[in-house]
């Protein structure tokens, strides 16, 4: 009787394990069938769809106004609004519509996008350390940048310069107002830096 | 044989079968051409930082301690590696696009300095993950210069 239990026992203990380690490996492979399949509708899509640009527009703006809204949150030191942002960030450009672009505005998305990805993902998940938040939102802000050069901001944007920033290395973001408002120096200086380009 | 007596045998039992699954090891055993190695110049003063105190979890070949064998204990580290490699992979860092390698750059500056990295828990575990200064200040300003370096590129 006793050897049965402690039979039945690791019988069980193995089962529980092997069905753990077998779970893994079948998501594993659910996930990359969903991959796959996504990026199949997709194709479909940039096959089939005419030139939407409104369509296109409506997403860059989502992301530019979830950075914008990032940065307001930076200038004032609020970094849990920042986090927020972030958050959204990381959901805007991962539904970002690519379906109209042409090839060009495709590379350039793709070159940005890993990268704009992991800082929001960092912004968003770094709610209690805004000097954290702001390194990344340095990195981000090229990143943006790049995209509004080849994509277009859908209103007018500023790009703002911060000499001091990093130990003096300077840094610089978007605005969408001709005031100035410093999201990496937050409160302390919240005015200072100087408006280096205005993007139509 | 009491119940609680049987429980525990079935416990011990349970962790005995546990051990016979081990998790598969980060171990490549080469170079590979997208190694950081290849792409940047990393004095001998910096490498030896790198190898000592990143390679273990953000590059293909983990240098393994005796417990990694003791299981649930190999399968969190092979988790904790996956993360790390995902966020940044020394070995596959010459494979990323310019902008990445440059946000990795300033990303390696910036966890030293702020402390982020080396992780606490890792530096429990490893004596000689404790930077010293002067160790921190040869990383950073490796990393950034290497940095200044892609984006003038």
């Amino acid at each position: 009787m006793m050897i049965r239990k402690i039979i039945f026992g690791v019988a069980i203990a193995v089962t529980i394990v092997a069905a753990y380690s077998c779970n893994g490996k079948k998501s594993a492979e659910n996930q990359n069938k969903i991959n796959d399949t996504l990026a199949v509708s997709h194709n479909d899509n940039a096959a089939t769809s005419s030139a939407s640009d409104a369509k296109n527009t409506v997403s860059i703006k989502e992301i530019v106004n979830a950075y914008l809204q990032m940065k307001n949150s930076l200038t004032e030191d609020n970094s849990s609004g920042a986090a927020t942002a972030g958050k959204k960030l990381e959901a805007a450009i991962k539904n970002f519509d690519k379906s109209a672009l042409t090839e060009a505005q495709k590379e350039t998305f793709k070159d940005v996008e890993v990268d704009a990805r992991e800082h929001a993902e960092h912004i968003g998940a770094n709610g209690d350390n805004i000097a954290h938040q702001r390194e990344h939102f340095e990195l981000l802000s090229i990143d943006i940048y790049d995209l509004v050069k080849a994509f277009g901001g859908g209103q007018v944007l500023y790009k703002d310069y911060d000499p001091m920033f990093n130990n003096g290395k300077g840094a610089f973001w978007l605005s969408e107002t001709q005031e100035i408002k410093n999201p990496y120096m937050g409160k302390a200086m919240v005015n200072s830096g100087t408006i280096q380009e205005e993007i139509k | 044989m009491s119940r609680l007596k049987k429980i525990f045998l079935g416990i011990g039992i349970a962790v005995i079968a546990l051990q016979f699954l081990q998790p598969a090891h980060n171990k490549s055993n080469q170079v590979l051409a997208t190694d950081i190695s290849q792409t940047i110049n990393i004095p001998d003063s910096v490498q030896t930082i790198l190898k000592n105190v990143c390679y273990d979890c953000h590059s293909d070949n983990t240098h393994y301690p005796w417990y990694s064998n003791i299981q649930p204990i190999g399968w969190l580290m092979a988790y904790h590696i996956k993360q790390a490699k995902n966020e940044l992979n020394f070995s596959e860092f010459g494979g990323y696009s310019s902008r990445r390698q440059l946000s990795k750059l300033d990303g390696i500056a910036n966890s030293i300095k702020d402390d982020i990295m080396p992780l606490k828990s890792y530096k429990i575990m490893h004596k000689n993950a404790q930077l010293s200064t002067k160790e921190k200040v040869i990383l950073i300003n490796w990393a950034e210069k290497s940095g200044d370096h892609i984006y003038v590129k």
